[in-house]
């Protein structure tokens, strides 16, 4: 499904295809995304959700297509250019960094963030300890809005699966993005770490992020987001709010669609 | 000389060399697709195949029981490499592996030249030294036989792994080592074979090529480094190792005899790096099995 | 967790014990060893750095080293000024390093090491075949003693001064530089590549600043070796030499930054003894004879004591932080 083109959208995927090997694992697809909203990105497994994300954040270049950012055309650009230019994400298998402490995990986020090259961090000029101050700080901050403040210094195997998925929504929070795209941020968390994180994305929404979720799980999905998307077989089969989508015949039957077929 | 049986001599002494190269290449191959280890004291396989003879030869031997010995000898300290050292390293990488081999190189090296000192030793050829004239190039029986012996290598080591049980099981195991165990193979005896499969390809190598080429303790190390090249230039599968090998050999001896014989180790060697940079801009760098 | 301090009380007391021992141990003997410690613990420190903590597999540093000594002692041999020869020793390799560095730095683990190896392998061949300008195989002789302002650096202790300075300020260096961002972006990337990707680290640009810095590093070294020796074969500068760096790293263990020099420590001491005891007992004594001994060092190390020295050490350590030990002594 395509929707209409418009001039002045803020993230605008325009045509996205991408293939691997004989597999359109992405096909034209094609969506906006308002600034300051909370969009939901749904779909059966192996519909492309993930590839998606991987293809905005720039990890590997869509086959064709567009994508404006703000109005600059992202599409093809190195994945740290990317990210330098305010988009953040997360990762399904979280990609932590296992060597570094938790804090310091979150300090990696601040590196954009920062100047000091290779030469004024050896030789430990002021104005690299000053970003050093200033990138510890930060960390700490964000540490202190998923409220794992108290685990910095800890190692990151020591942390259970919940804390360990906030963990890496603070690293990328710590980018300042103005997007930041979440790949099944609830998977394996317990009940009161998903509500942490809904306040979490409820609050940051209201500072005027824009949020940019892929879930499976239903509840979580339909109750934050104001807008749905919905992904089957590498396509985009629906568009809409909420409610509209939960009575989404091509949706019901993408999800259930195996089932129905037997039957 | 003619230009032409100037260009068939250094050919000659090219594809004798690249036959070196191709064997040493399959041993790489053999080894490092069924165990995944990159095995530095490959080419010192080659150099232990013609110290050994050289030693037991003068230590009163015969030529004949003299190689057996060797080559004997080496398969035995390739297997007791594998079984010792190379089992028990705890953290098991491809780097880890590297590193172990080159110390283990190392060793080998400087117990040869403890022994036996640091002069190159010639053994003699296996049937006599007669020059045969080929198109105003001359040659030695004893390149025939390298070049034979890398002919049977071929043929009989692509029979074995497409034609026998055990062959195909190695294979397969290459590919899925999972599923080749659940299969009820026993992958440590295979691991066990393809080492001690490098251990005798590598010293018969040796043997048929140190009257033409000497032996000492140091020819192990290049000549291993350049099977290496011919194995991933020639995808690791056999017939692309051999093929690679017997061309890098041809414009080495090219090289070595129409600009320069000390810079032809140069040359190979920027073959390998060259090559390994280009393949990295391209989109797919497939690696097959034998 | 406290900021990390920038002169750590390990690290002072060390050089002061480092300053101090030419003052108390009298004869030039361990003083000539230490400065072989300080040089090739310089390498070392640059080659852990870029093996263990980036995850760089990159055998080329023999080559800097050879570079910046030959380099240096061509320049000094056709009258340039000292210092000048090192400034342009250092950007030669620097140039090499950023040339060679972008396309190689694409390979990835085995693959650049096999051809940093033969990097190593090309230019001691190549060098020892420009015998007009380099003086082949034999070497370079008749380099000129170093000399600032007039007055001559020749012997054994003034350059222990200069090559512990090197030594501890290619320490002092690095340690800032892991402690920092950029050391937390290289650690990362070193980790998960896709994820520093996506918080804006340009991994490729970083390697490749690394790779030239050590090498740059790696080839005051080798200038200082040069004017200290003053007589430089290319078969110091191969694969010997890259047996002895790998000894060290992997006896004193990669995985802090101080455990190389450690290993300098032991492999020079360990190699004087050799020499010493040994040499009257076998019939050859070369570098390919050490090379067999620290072959067997690696083995038994890598199997029984993978951390190395400094493995065991931090883990001596009260309350060991952090999943990886600290690169720092504080």
């Amino acid at each position: 499904m395509r929707g209409p083109i418009f001039p002045e959208g803020w993230l605008e995927v325009i045509d996205i295809s991408r293939h691997f090997g004989g597999i359109m694992a992405l096909n034209r697809v094609s969506f906006q995304l308002e600034q300051s909203s909370i969009s939901s990105l749904i779909g059966p497994n192996g519909a492309g959700k993930t590839t998606l994300i991987n293809v905005i954040s720039g990890l590997y270049p869509a086959d064709q297509g567009r994508i404006r950012f703000q109005g600059e055309n992202i599409a093809g650009m190195a994945a740290h250019s990317i990210a330098a230019r305010g988009i953040g994400r997360t990762f399904q298998l979280e990609e932590l960094f296992g060597s570094l402490t938790v804090l310091e995990n979150v300090m990696v986020g601040c590196h954009v963030r920062s100047r000091s090259g290779m030469v004024s961090c050896g030789l430990a000029l002021p104005s690299a300890r000053r970003e050093e101050e200033q990138e510890r700080e930060a960390a700490l901050a964000n540490l202190q809005l998923i409220g794992l403040e108290h685990k910095a210094g800890d190692p990151i195997a020591s942390l259970p699966l919940g804390e360990r998925k906030l963990v890496g929504v603070a690293r990328a929070l710590s980018m300042k993005p103005r997007l930041l795209m979440l790949d099944e941020p609830v998977g394996g968390l317990a009940a009161h770490e998903i509500s942490k994180l809904v306040n979490l994305i409820c609050r940051l929404r209201s500072e005027g992020l824009t949020i940019f979720i892929v879930e499976h799980n239903m509840p979580f999905v339909m109750s934050l987001s104001e807008k749905v998307l919905v992904l089957d077989g590498g396509a985009l089969i629906a568009e809409g709010l909420p409610e509209e989508i939960r009575r989404n015949e091509a949706v019901i039957k993408a999800y259930l669609g195996e089932e129905v077929a037997v039957a | 000389m003619t230009l032409f049986s100037q260009i068939l001599q250094y050919a000659i002494s090219g594809m004798t060399s690249g036959s070196i190269y191709a064997v040493l290449g399959i041993c790489w191959s053999v080894v490092y697709l069924i165990t995944k280890v990159l095995n530095f004291t490959t080419g010192e396989f080659v150099m232990l195949g013609g110290m050994l003879t050289w030693g037991f030869h003068g230590a009163g031997l015969g030529l004949l029981p003299a190689s057996l010995l060797a080559v004997a000898a080496t398969i035995a300290i390739a297997v007791v490499m594998e079984r010792t050292a190379i089992r028990s390293v705890r953290q098991p990488s491809e780097m880890v592996y590297m590193m172990l081999t080159i110390a283990l190189a190392s060793i080998l090296k400087g117990i040869i030249l403890l022994k036996w000192g640091s002069e190159t030793r010639k053994i003699e050829p296996m049937f006599g030294n007669a020059p045969i004239q080929v198109l105003g190039a001359t040659l030695t029986p004893q390149v025939i036989v390298v070049i034979t012996f890398l002919i049977i290598v071929t043929a009989g080591l692509s029979w074995f792994l497409n034609v026998t049980l055990f062959g195909k099981a190695l294979r397969a195991s290459a590919v899925n080592p999972t599923g080749a165990k659940l299969m009820g193979i026993d992958i440590s005896r295979f691991r066990l074979f393809c080492f001690g499969l490098a251990g005798g390809l590598g010293a018969l190598t040796g043997i048929v090529t140190a009257p033409i080429t000497f032996t000492g303790y140091e020819i192990g190390m290049l000549n291993g480094l350049k099977g290496l090249v011919a194995a991933i230039v020639g995808g690791w599968t056999i017939i692309g190792t051999v093929l690679a090998a017997l061309s890098l050999g041809l414009l080495e001896g090219f090289c070595a005899g129409f600009i320069s014989a000390s810079l032809k180790d140069v040359f190979s060697l920027l073959v390998m790096v060259v090559f390994l940079v280009l393949s990295t801009y391209r989109l797919r760098f497939r690696r097959k099995v034998l | 967790m406290k900021p990390a301090t920038r002169f750590p009380l390990p690290f002072l007391v060390f050089a002061l014990a480092v300053f101090l021992l030419p003052l108390i141990v009298s004869g030039s003997y361990v003083v000539g060893v230490m400065c072989f410690v300080a040089l090739y613990g310089a390498l070392a420190l640059g080659k852990g750095v870029l093996l263990e903590q980036a995850g760089i597999f990159s055998l080329a540093h023999p080559t800097w080293f050879g570079l910046g000594a030959y380099v240096t002692g061509i320049a000094a041999v056709k009258g340039l000024p000292p210092l000048m020869a090192i400034l342009l020793a250092a950007g030669f390799v620097a140039l090499i390093a950023f040339a060679l560095g972008a396309p190689l730095l694409r390979l990835k683990g085995y693959y650049l090491a096999c051809a940093t190896f033969s990097l190593m392998l090309i230019i001691e061949i190549v060098i020892a075949n420009l015998g007009s300008l380099t003086g082949g195989h034999d070497g370079l002789m008749g380099i000129p003693p170093l000399s600032i302002g007039g007055l001559a650096l020749e012997g054994d202790r003034p350059f222990y001064f200069l090559s512990w300075g090197l030594c501890l300020g290619t320490y002092w260096f690095l340690n800032n530089l892991m402690q920092s961002r950029m050391g937390r972006a290289i650690i990362s990337f070193n980790d998960s590549e896709t994820a520093s990707r996506c918080l804006g680290i340009n991994v490729a640009a970083y390697k490749l600043r690394l790779f030239i810095i050590t090498a740059i590093l790696a080839s005051l070294a080798g200038s200082l070796f040069c004017f200290w020796i003053r007589y430089i074969m290319p078969a110091l500068f191969g694969f010997p030499l890259l047996v002895e760096l790998i000894t060290m790293i992997i006896i004193g263990g990669g995985k802090t930054l101080y455990g190389p020099l450690l290993g300098s420590l032991v492999v020079m001491w360990l190699r004087e003894g050799i020499h010493t005891y040994l040499g009257k007992v076998l019939p050859v004594m070369t570098a390919e004879v050490d090379a067999l001994f620290f072959g067997i060092i690696i083995v038994v190390i890598l199997i029984l004591m993978p951390g190395g020295l400094a493995g065991w050490l931090e883990r001596l350590r009260p309350a060991g932080r952090g999943a990886r030990a600290r690169t720092n002594l504080s």
